[in-house]
Formats: C-alpha cells, structure tokens, sequence
C-alpha cells in the first residue's frame, strides 16, 4: 500500500506533469472566464494536445483545465452578470448584485475558496467511494453493464434543460452517430454511404470539438459583443472567507454532498449541481428573502457544488466508463488513448496512477487558491480582448487540433458539420450534451446490448433475472417514466407551482 | 434558425424510420439472428417514436420553463434581427474550416490559417490594426505549438517556416 502511494508520488512529482498541471490551469482559468467559452470546450480543445504527452500528464491538464475553467467561470458572472461556462448561470445574479453593494471581492472570494474546498470534498468522496464499487462492479457482466450505460443515457436526458422527449431524441442520434462504421457484431460496414473514411466510425473528438466550439463560433458571429469590463483595483480577495466558513458550514457541506451526488450520476454534471444547490440554499436558508439582492449563503452552497461534482464525476467514468458529464465524457476518451482503460480492474493494476490522479486532482484545487487571485485581479486585463482577437484563434484550435487527432483532413469537415449541427439543434432546444453522451458511450451500449442479445438468445427476460441488473433496470425504467409522472402529478393539480 | 417543433419532429421521425429500415437491410452474420442490424432498428424505431410525439407538442411545457429560468440571468438566446442575409453569417466558421481543408495543400498551412485568421477577426469587427498582427502570429504560434513542438505533419505549401 505505501509502496503504491510513494509510486504514485513519484508518477506525479516530475517536471512534466508539474508543466502540465500549471500551464493547463493558467488555460483553463483564461478560456474559463472567456463568456461564452465553456469548461467543457476547453477540455474538448486540450484533446490533441494531450496525444503527445506521458498518461499522467495528459490526464492532470484534463483535471486541472476543467477544475480552474468552473471556478474562473464565476468572474465574469460576478463582474459582468454573464456567466462565464454554464455550472456558474445558476447564482450569477446573485453574486453581481453583490458586485454592485461593493462585495465584489466577497463575491468572487466565495466563488474561489469554496470551489477549492468542493473540488478537495468531490476527490475525497472519489477516493472512498470508487474502491468499493470496484468491488461490487468486479461481478458485473454485459447485463449490468447494459443497464448501467441505459441508466447513464437516460439520467443525460432527465436533468437537462429541456423538453425530455427532444432530450432523448438528441441522446438517440448520438447512438445512431456511434452506430457508424464498422466496429459492430457482424463486421460489417454500416451506414458509411460508400466512403472509405466513414468505416472506421465517427470519431467522438471532432464531433465534441464542432458541437461546442464552433456551434459557439457561430452564435458570435450573430450576437452583439459582451461589454467591456471597466478597470478596478480589487481589496483582499480572501479576507472573511474562514468565517464565512464558520457560518455556511452546514449550506457548504450540504452542497458538497448534493454536488458529489449529481457528480456521480451518470450524464448529470456541474451546470445541474449549481442548479439544485442555490435552489436548495434558498429553500432550506433562515434568510430566504435576502436572496436575490446579492446574499452569500447561495454562492457558497452552489460554488461548493459544481466543483464537487466535477470530481465526483470521475466515479462512474473510471469504474464503469459512463461518463459522469461532458467533462469526463472527453477524459474517458482520453483514458483509452493513453491505455488506462476504464473498468473495475483499473484500481488492481493501476493502482499508483490511481492514487496519482487523486494527488493530480487535491494539487489542482490547492493551486487554484493563488493562481485564482491572480486571475481575480487580471480579469479586468483578460476581459478586455476582443472577441475579433479570440475566436478566431479558437477557429484555428478546431482545425489544427482535429487535424492531430488523426492526421486526416476528414476530421475537421467533422468539426465543421458537427459545429452547424449543434447550432441548429441548440437554437431548437435539442440538448447537444445528451447527443455527445449517446456518440461516446453508443459503442459500449450496443456492444453490451448485443453481446447480452446473443448471450440470451434474443430473450429479453434475463435482462432482469440478476439481482444487480434487476435494480438497475428499475431505476432505469424509473428515469424514462418520471417526466411521464411530473406531468401527470401536475395534471392532478392544476396551479402549478414556480420556484 | 428556429424551426417549429412540428418540422424537427416530423424530421426525426423520417430520420429513424430511415435508420431502422436501412438497418433492418444490413447482413446477419450466418448462423447467428443477432447480429449488426438489431442496434440500429431499436435507436431508430424509438427516434421515429419521439419524432411523432414532438411533433404533436408533447413536453414542450418543460422546455419553456426551462428558458423562463435561462431567460431571468440573461442567458437566453437573443433572436437575430437583422434579417435572413445577415444571419448568413452563422455560415462562416464552419465554411472557412472547409476552405481550410481544401487550401491547406496548395497553399500551406501559413497562408491558410494567415487568411483564416483574417476573414474571421475582421467579420467580427476586428480593425486592420488588430487582424493583421494576428493573422500573422497566430499562425505562427500554433505552428511552433502543433508543428514544432508535437510533430503534427503541417504542410509547409507556398510558404514554409524556418523551423
């Protein structure tokens, strides 16, 4: 045991993955506070770049880019009530009514030190929760594993923000995407219209990369610029943030624990956890009319959410390769290329990159305390490029960084067709988040799906014959029915109820 | 580009039926009845499925609700106004990606991305004064990134660098 940690010291505690780690976070705080470029494009865009670097290395830029980009995400939410990456729309009103009372550094001092404490609780829970479900999942077979991947798809499709019915469609598309190529049970080549660089499949990179980059792209070239942020000197940034530590305390762990929750679901990320963590605070808070006219209590609860699920989020991807959130969605993609294949066996042999990837993950959080102030205080610097100056270097990111995944030029007609496809679907209220969940995790579903299929022999019933599948099945059928219930129970009632 | 959830539905719902019937053509693998063809008939008959339900307006309560919520800290999307030739203008990204694919052998990857670069910052009301230096470093940047550093095979075309 001691001997796996000292390994996994070791791993981390090289000039290359201290490079790593620091220059990904200094990116991931810039691209994080740019509005309108989310943490999870930020990640999408660090793909290619990770290609060329030791697995340690290219998973800590992963951890620390997404860390630092939901955190930074708060500033311009604070100083400019736009928010930064989605996990940060939830509480942005709040916290620039602060801004304007003064608060601004109480503010964005909460945003700060409590994602660096949601972000060490979320990696605490990963590390106790994953060796036991290690075990339990040790005895899965393709039954489980089908339901397992069906409940990920589904729970993808419950929390976004949307028609759950265009949800589903979004997430089935995604599958039909994964279903191109050749890699399927009989070998053969499906739905590749006659092109040679259709069989082998779709590659999930490009696609993330069009779906979130160049979907975003687009909508700047229709929108008005976001203004510019006027120059201020800030005070102590982390002046009073241990008491309100003290006072919060409960709000903070209670958020913690529900970000660590919507984490480890399969498909449910940071932007939900923010979600449901203010709209908690303000439920359960003494002082439930102060929110909205720039109180702390939410920020607190929700800051400490969305980092918490950020890691947490890790759970399902590294046991079952269900990706937890778009985050990880792209980090399984990443585990695979660098021959950490996700699964139970992982934290038997691999146990020293395990337990590095815990210390990469409690790194990034303790860093992100001074190197978030020097954000804080260089935002007023970083926020006032233009857009004319960023996008279209981002533009050049999509088709160079798509270009190295494969060296193929297919690749980037990829991006750019995948890029018009998330405008479209996004201007329509289709889910784009469901879709890329449904392209990543489509070959693992149909492979269980068949496998199970044959295994039967075209029987559906000993889907649910095993006591573990059982359970899943029913969870699984659960989150296809609950839309059908909300609507049903608000039938029955008819003044529906606004939070 | 906001269509009526009767065409997206009804496109859908086209779509999967496609996919399904297609799907239900592939070859089985002999001697065997489950083979390539079950996948993409269940995905497809279940898009074709929600299809006819969007199209008939179901669950669209939830979507409103939800942009109410997105619409109270400003994050909704604002609709273009400037008419259909303006919103033309969407287009460009994903059209100078494909200028990219095209050019890039000729050209090399300097000039490409120089006039990539260009296009793109100046549409964006970007002045010359801005455009030009960076079409001229951001190209060079990402060679020494890409090209240099990670050994990304950039084809050096009309204008190779030094490097």
């Amino acid at each position: 045991m001691m001997n796996i940690i000292s390994d996994a010291f070791g791993l981390v505690f090289t000039t290359d993955v201290m490079i790593a780690i620091l220059l990904s976070s200094i990116y991931g705080l810039v691209v994080g506070s740019l509005p309108g470029l989310s943490a999870t494009m930020a990640t999408a865009l660090l793909v290619p770049v990770t290609f060329y670097l030791s697995p340690i290395a290219a998973i800590a830029t992963i951890i620390s880019a997404s860390a630092m980009a939901i955190f930074s995400g708060d500033i311009p939410g604070a100083l400019l009530r736009i928010p930064g990456t989605p996990a940060s729309a939830a509480y942005t009103d709040e916290a620039y009514a602060m801004t304007r009372k003064g608060q601004a550094e109480l503010a964005l001092g909460a945003g700060l030190w409590f994602s660096a404490l949601g972000g060490i609780a979320g990696t605490l829970s990963l590390m106790l929760l994953a060796p036991p479900l290690a075990e339990i999942a040790l005895q899965f077979s393709t039954y489980e594993y089908f339901w397992l991947a069906f409940l990920g798809l589904m729970c993808a499709t419950l929390v976004a923000r949307s028609s759950p019915v265009k949800a589903i469609v979004s997430m089935l598309l995604g599958l039909m995407i994964s279903a191109v190529g050749m890699e399927n049970a009989g070998g053969i080549p499906r739905f590749t219209f006659g092109l040679p660089d259709l069989l082998g499949g779709i590659e999930p990179i490009p696609a993330l990369v069009g779906v979130f980059a160049v979907s975003e792209l687009m909508r700047a070239m229709v929108s008005p610029e976001p203004p510019q942020l006027p120059r201020r000197k800030f005070g102590s940034i982390l002046a009073g943030q241990l008491k309100l530590t003290k006072k919060y305390w409960w709000p903070m762990t209670r958020g913690n624990i529900v970000g660590i929750i919507i984490g480890v679901l399969p498909g449910a990320g940071a932007d939900m956890a923010a979600w449901v963590s203010y709209a908690m605070s303000k439920r359960f808070s003494k002082e439930r009319e102060k929110f909205g006219t720039g109180h702390v209590e939410g920020l607190v609860e929700a800051g400490a959410s969305n980092n918490a699920s950020l890691a947490s989020g890790w759970v399902p991807a590294l046991l079952f390769g269900v990706p937890g959130d778009t985050i990880t969605a792209i980090a399984i993609g990443v585990l695979y290329m660098k021959g950490l294949n996700p699964g139970p066996t992982l934290f038997t042999e691999k146990a020293s990159s395990m337990y590095a990837l815990y210390i990469i993950f409690i790194l990034a959080n303790i860093i992100m305390i001074p190197l978030g102030i020097w954000m804080i205080r260089g935002a007023s610097f970083v926020l006032r490029a233009p857009r004319a100056g960023i996008m279209p270097v981002i533009l050049l990111c999509c088709a160079v960084g798509s270009f190295a995944t494969g060296n193929s030029l297919f690749a980037i007609l990829t991006v750019a067709a995948f890029g018009i496809m998330g405008y479209v679907m996004e201007a329509n209220g289709y889910p784009v988040a469901a879709m890329v969940l449904g392209i990543v995790m489509g070959t693992m579903f149909e492979q269980s799906f068949v496998t199970s299929l044959i295994k039967s022999d075209g029987s559906l019933l000993p889907f649910f014959e095993r006591p573990v599948s059982a359970v899943l099945a029913a969870l699984a059928i659960g989150a296809l029915a609950w839309p059908l219930l909300i609507w049903l129970w608000r039938r029955a009632r008819p003044m529906p109820v606004r939070a | 580009m906001k269509l009526s959830d009767r065409v997206t539905g009804l496109f859908f719902c086209g779509l999967g039926g496609i996919s399904a019937i297609a799907g239900s053509k592939l070859p089985p693998v002999p001697g065997q009845e489950i083979g390539p063809s079950v996948f993409p008939m269940v995905v497809g008959g279940a898009m074709a499925l929600c299809g006819v339900m969007i199209a008939f307006g179901i669950g669209h309560k939830f979507e409103e609700e939800a942009e109410a919520d997105l619409a109270a800290v400003g994050m909704s999307e604002p609709e273009p106004t400037r008419g259909p030739i303006y919103s033309l203008r969407l287009l460009v990204p994903p059209a100078l990606l494909a200028f990219y694919v095209i050019a890039i052998d000729q050209l090399g990857f300097f000039l490409t991305a120089a006039a990539m670069v260009f296009v793109l910052s100046t549409m964006l009301g970007g002045r010359l004064r801005l455009s030009l230096p960076l079409a001229l470093i951001a190209p060079i940047g990402l060679h020494l990134i890409f090209g240099k550093l990670l050994r990304v095979p950039l084809p050096a075309g009309l204008i190779p660098l030094p490097w």
